[in-house]
């Protein structure tokens, strides 16, 4: 055969399992080349040599073809294979795999590392409560208005569910010496329940006490525009005189709208202004009750819900307690 | 707590004080507003008088009325009942527009031409001050017909509500948030002008005697009229209308006018009801609980202090003789005696409970002053009088601390300005100290605190520079906190496993504890006072809000519903735990090509995998139910290094479908268990182990925890692990099953021989044939 049919051979392979056949064909054992060199036996010596020379170029001719053509049939091969394997990616994304934390619990936290951060220590309480720890030491005395029975969740032998995370102070208090820098973060309960109440709830209460006359209306000042800029960002913080029993002087803290950036629009009321937190000096009543002497502190309380209703634009209080995903999986 | 401008301005010169301001300095002297809104009637709407009024020819219910309105005389047809009683009325002129966006043009009703509106206040944009039509009268000014109502700055007023706290009960009237106004406006009080009327019937004493047993903690002062007609004008209409006050007749509206102007307490009686022969006799008796009842005849008690009054003692405006009484009690006395016997208290008490207006001389004369005004009214010369002397809280505070409470320095002279602008007396006792007397309407000034909290709403928080505190550096980190990042971690891996956090009410229904056998807070520790049926107990488990908040989901058509909540639970003597529960429900994952769009329910394999990717490695054992929410057949014990940690179960079939939940999976664990322990590290050896299978028959009933536990009992250290890979069973077994175990095992200090492992097998082998009877496959 002629060289050009033999490149023929392998260049009409079209599959890799052809050019297979093809190279078995050529370059086999028995195959057309070896044939050829057989033939060598018989070639008269003086022809030998042209012969051997024309035979090995045709050999290297011949695989330098099947090289190239191996070569193109293998990228074929790899991309046909690689073909096979293509996946539309547009169909594997928003795979809804993973949860989310609750609003009001992921806001509880951020206002936590604030406070850790701030070297405050975190305390706990237990929610059953009894009369002292939740209204009397905290300057409450009995026909207080704000005891008002309607507002407390009472037991039939006489303990209450806590109003207020404030039972968390007076028992830290009790069980330790100052000076104390702790937050009470945790839920309370009232006797409440339409739009805008729930009877659970959460707060987070804060206290510092320190011996002496140390602790002013200034270091409460400062340290809450501080937490509030944490929570809120850049926002203007207005602090205006209100009353507390346990605390005096007491103050409430307003921040700038964060929807009309005080212009004024329905969520603030049109004021311009949101109530964010209550807060104070400690009354001397309140360390009277736990045994302190000569002691200053301030301390402030504040809503967990409000916050997270404030930070996502959550409208409804109750949906928040009703686990339903379709508010959850937006914060996931 | 409403008041509008105008009103304040009888007690204050508002004069060169915008709204803004005022609006400021409330929020800034600690009186929130919550509302501020100006009236300002429309123009075109002017004074009327009515000339002539007759009924409309074809409707019954019309009238045709004449009425000047300066320029001219128009024919208004006016639908109100009330116009047939009016002489002067609002006009709403032809062109005019209406705040309720109605444009006045002529009109024909029935056949009879209207040229203009008589208005209602509700119309103007007021509040609705009478049914009807507003009828005007000189109470709000000089009447002229043709003149703009606009003109009128009587009524074209300010509202402004604030939001008092429970200490302010001085600020409870017009007059008491005119008084603290003027502290922080600085601008005095107006002096009250009273003129006693010169004409009398006869001497109080000549027709009346006042009787006082015992010592009497209270103060009173009556005064005696009679009353032939009780009119009121469009005014205090207008403003009680505005206050949002609700009045039974007209002497009770001017009796409430009075309270909320003044703040002083105030009643009036059928003075027949003290009649003994000629003379009324009014007697005041103190309990030994502290209340102070008014007597009356035979000796009954026909009001008490602050509390109530009988409602037949009550004055009404077609009463003859009335007895207007004025009085103060002090709250907490008042408080703790209502509290003791549960009286039953009328409108009164909220404010006399949180302190009233001591001056009852300035209650009676603004009473009085108004009666004259509106009504035909003969009264008794002087009055019947009691005075409790109440001592003054004296109060010594030092500048030195008043500064340290507020973190600025203050001084002696501006302190004292402060307070006298608020009525306490202030006498210097030497460079830093004062003695503070607060007066009788402070009631809640106790201590030098209290003076201080006076200090900063006058001149103002923002006076107060924010300062950072300094305090000695001290770790205040502790366990709880440690505890607190722990079960965040948790949290979050929860949330990497595709569950959702849910925070649902430490209540829970007890109907549904009992209907499914749930563990229920004994009745002796109940809650006394729920607020609803289904939230009448505490829950003892999560998973019953857990399943409310599924059901709540598969009602939104919630397919694959994946929860979890970290709360607190407890058990029947209302012992308190801290749990985490799961619960996994419907699909496994969710719909997609990889499922063709039909996911697997979960199972109980995926279930505890995925739990154990959150909480680490555990173990379980099947269990038995303890209620009505589990699965008989997968309910199981959860253990943590051998120490059990929760409980996890399928929930019940039947429950399921009472509840129309599809199959669900519920885990609960002690947050405790599950907190990460110390944990000291092992050396690896560094020899060749090798993994070995054992395939026994075992009794079907045996379940693997005892294989393992058998295994376990061995104790040979050439056992690194085993674990089950597979579980066969057919009819050849029978009664038995088939179980594989793998096992690794490897030496610490050589490289093990095929003997050493075969003797290892071996051992294994026979240690489950004798405790488990176990045979090799």
């Amino acid at each position: 055969m002629q060289e050009q049919e033999l490149k023929q051979l392998i260049h009409n392979a079209t599959t890799l399992e052809a050019l297979e056949q093809v190279r078995i064909s050529l370059f086999g054992k028995k195959g057309i080349l070896a044939q050829e060199f057989a033939k060598m036996k018989t070639i008269p010596n003086e022809e030998k040599k042209a012969f051997a020379s024309w035979l090995n170029n045709l050999k290297a001719t011949l695989q330098e073809a099947f090289e190239q053509k191996h070569a193109i049939l293998s990228a074929q091969a790899l991309e046909q294979q690689m073909q096979s394997e293509a996946i539309d990616v547009s169909l594997y994304g928003m795979l809804p795999l993973k949860g989310a934390l609750h609003p009001v619990a992921a806001t509880m936290d951020r206002i936590i590392d604030f406070f850790v951060s701030m070297n405050f220590s975190v305390k706990t309480g237990p929610l059953v409560e009894d009369d002292f720890h939740n209204f009397e030491a905290l300057n409450l005395p009995k026909f207080h208005p704000a005891r008002d029975m309607q507002d407390t969740f009472y037991f039939h032998d006489g303990m209450l569910l806590r109003t207020h995370t404030s039972p968390v102070q007076i028992r830290t208090m009790l069980a330790q010496k100052p000076p104390i820098r702790m937050i009470a973060p945790g839920a309370v309960f009232r006797r409440d329940y339409d739009l805008t109440h729930t009877p659970m709830f959460h707060q987070v209460e804060g206290l510092v006490v320190e011996e002496g006359d140390v602790v002013s209306f200034a270091n409460l000042k400062w340290i809450l525009t501080e937490f509030l800029h944490h929570m809120f960002g850049d926002v203007e913080v207005r602090f205006r005189p209100s009353f507390f029993p346990f605390t005096e002087p007491s103050a409430e803290v307003d921040i700038s709208c964060i929807f009309c950036q005080g212009k004024g629009c329905r969520v603030c009321s049109k004021t311009g202004w949101l109530e964010v937190l209550g807060c104070g000096i400690v009354d001397p009543n309140v360390f009277e009750m736990v045994g302190y002497h000569h002691v200053s502190g301030y301390a402030f309380g504040l809503g967990v819900e409000r916050f997270a209703m404030l930070l996502h634009q959550i409208g409804d209080l109750r949906s928040l307690f009703e686990g339903d995903i379709r508010l959850l999986e937006q914060f996931r | 707590m409403i008041v509008t401008r105008r009103w304040l301005e009888e007690f204050i010169d508002l004069e060169g004080i915008d709204n803004s301001t005022l609006y400021d300095t409330f929020n800034r002297i600690g009186l929130e507003v919550d509302r501020i809104e100006s009236y300002a009637i429309p123009r075109g709407v002017v004074i009327g008088k009515i000339v002539a009024c007759e009924k409309h020819p074809h409707a019954d219910k019309l009238n045709v009325c004449q009425i000047d309105i300066g320029t001219a005389i128009k024919q208004i047809v006016c639908g109100a009942a009330n116009v047939r009683e009016a002489e002067y009325v609002a006009v709403a002129t032809l062109g005019s527009t209406l705040p309720n966006g109605m444009s006045i043009k002529p009109v024909t009703l029935r056949g009879i031409e209207s040229e203009g509106m008589v208005c209602s206040a509700g119309e103007l944009g007021l509040p609705q001050a009478e049914d009807g039509i507003w009828i005007l009268d000189e109470s709000i000014g000089e009447l002229e017909p043709g003149k703009e109502l606009q003109t009128y700055t009587n009524i074209n007023d300010t509202l402004i509500e604030l939001e008092l706290t429970a200490n302010r009960g001085d600020c409870l009237s017009v007059y008491g948030v005119a008084r603290d106004l003027s502290a922080g406006l600085g601008i005095k009080c107006k002096p009250f002008e009273y003129k006693q009327k010169e004409r009398f019937l006869l001497g109080i004493g000549r027709k009346a005697e006042f009787h006082i047993e015992g010592e009497i903690h209270a103060s009173v002062r009556y005064k005696l009229a009679d009353i032939k007609r009780v009119n009121i004008g469009a005014l205090v209409k207008l403003r009680l209308a505005f206050a949002q006050i609700e009045y039974k007749d007209n002497l009770d509206a001017l009796l409430l006018y009075t309270t909320h102007a003044t703040g002083v307490m105030l009643r009036c009686y059928d003075a027949e009801v003290f009649r003994m022969q000629e003379k009324f006799r009014v007697a005041l008796r103190q309990t030994s609980t502290g209340k102070v009842e008014v007597l009356g005849k035979n000796n009954t008690a026909v009001s008490m202090l602050g509390a109530y009054q009988q409602a037949d003692a009550k004055a009404s405006e077609a009463t003859q003789s009335v007895l207007f009484e004025a009085f103060y009690i002090e709250p907490e006395p008042l408080v703790a005696a209502i509290s003791s016997e549960q009286i039953q208290t009328d409108a009164l008490y909220y404010q006399s409970s949180r302190g009233s207006n001591p001056d009852l001389y300035f209650g009676t004369c603004y009473l009085t002053c108004l009666l004259d005004r509106y009504c035909q009214i003969e009264w008794y010369e002087g009055v019947l009088e009691h005075r409790c002397e109440i001592e003054q809280q004296k109060i010594v505070a030092g500048i030195d601390k008043l500064s340290q409470i507020l973190g600025i320095k203050l001084e002696q002279r501006k302190v004292a300005q402060v307070l006298h602008a608020l009525g306490f007396d202030v006498r210097r006792k030497d460079h830093d100290e004062m003695v503070i007397t607060s007066p009788l309407f402070r009631h809640d000034i106790r201590n030098v605190h209290d003076i201080a909290e006076e200090i900063m709403r006058i001149i103002g928080i923002d006076a107060i520079t924010s300062k950072p505190m300094r305090f000695q550096e001290r770790m205040s980190q502790d366990d709880i906190v440690d505890r607190y990042y722990a079960l965040r971690a948790l949290r979050q891996r929860a949330i990497s496993q595709g569950f959702f956090e849910h925070i649902s009410y430490l209540f829970a229904p007890k109907a549904i504890h009992e209907k499914y056998q749930v563990v229920s807070l004994d009745s002796a520790l109940e809650l006394a006072n729920p607020i609803a049926e289904e939230l009448n107990t505490l829950r003892t488990t999560l998973a019953i809000n857990l399943l409310s908040a599924l059901k709540h989901n598969v009602n939104h058509t919630q397919k694959r519903i994946m929860l979890f909540e970290v709360g607190t639970v407890f058990d029947a003597q209302r012992n308190p735990s801290e749990k985490i529960a799961f619960l996994y429900s419907g699909y496994q994952e969710p719909e997609g090509v990889r499922n063709s769009g039909k996911p697997r329910a979960i199972t109980f394999d995926v279930f505890v995998s995925v739990l154990q990717s959150i909480l680490g490695p555990m173990s379980f054992c099947n269990t038995t139910p303890t209620n009505d929410l589990m699965h008989p057949y997968q309910s199981a014990t959860a253990y943590r290094d051998q120490t059990v940690c929760g409980t996890l179960f399928k929930l019940h079939p039947k429950t399921a479908q009472d509840l129309g939940v599809f199959d669900t999976y519920i885990a609960e664990f002690d947050v405790d268990a599950l907190l990460p322990s110390h944990i000291n590290a092992q050396t690896i050896s560094k020899f060749q182990g090798a993994y070995k299978d054992l395939s026994i028959v075992i009794d079907k009933t045996l379940s693997y925890d005892k294989v393992h536990a058998a295994i376990q009992q061995i104790k040979n250290p050439l056992i690194k692990r085993f674990y089950p890979i597979d579980i066969y069973e057919d009819r050849q077994l029978g009664e038995k099953k088939s179980l594989t175990i793998r096992f690794f095992i490897q030496s610490d200090t050589q490289t093990l021989e095929d003997a050493q492992i075969d003797a290892t097998m071996k051992q294994v082998l026979h240690v489950l044939q004798e405790s488990i009877d176990a045979q090799l496959r």
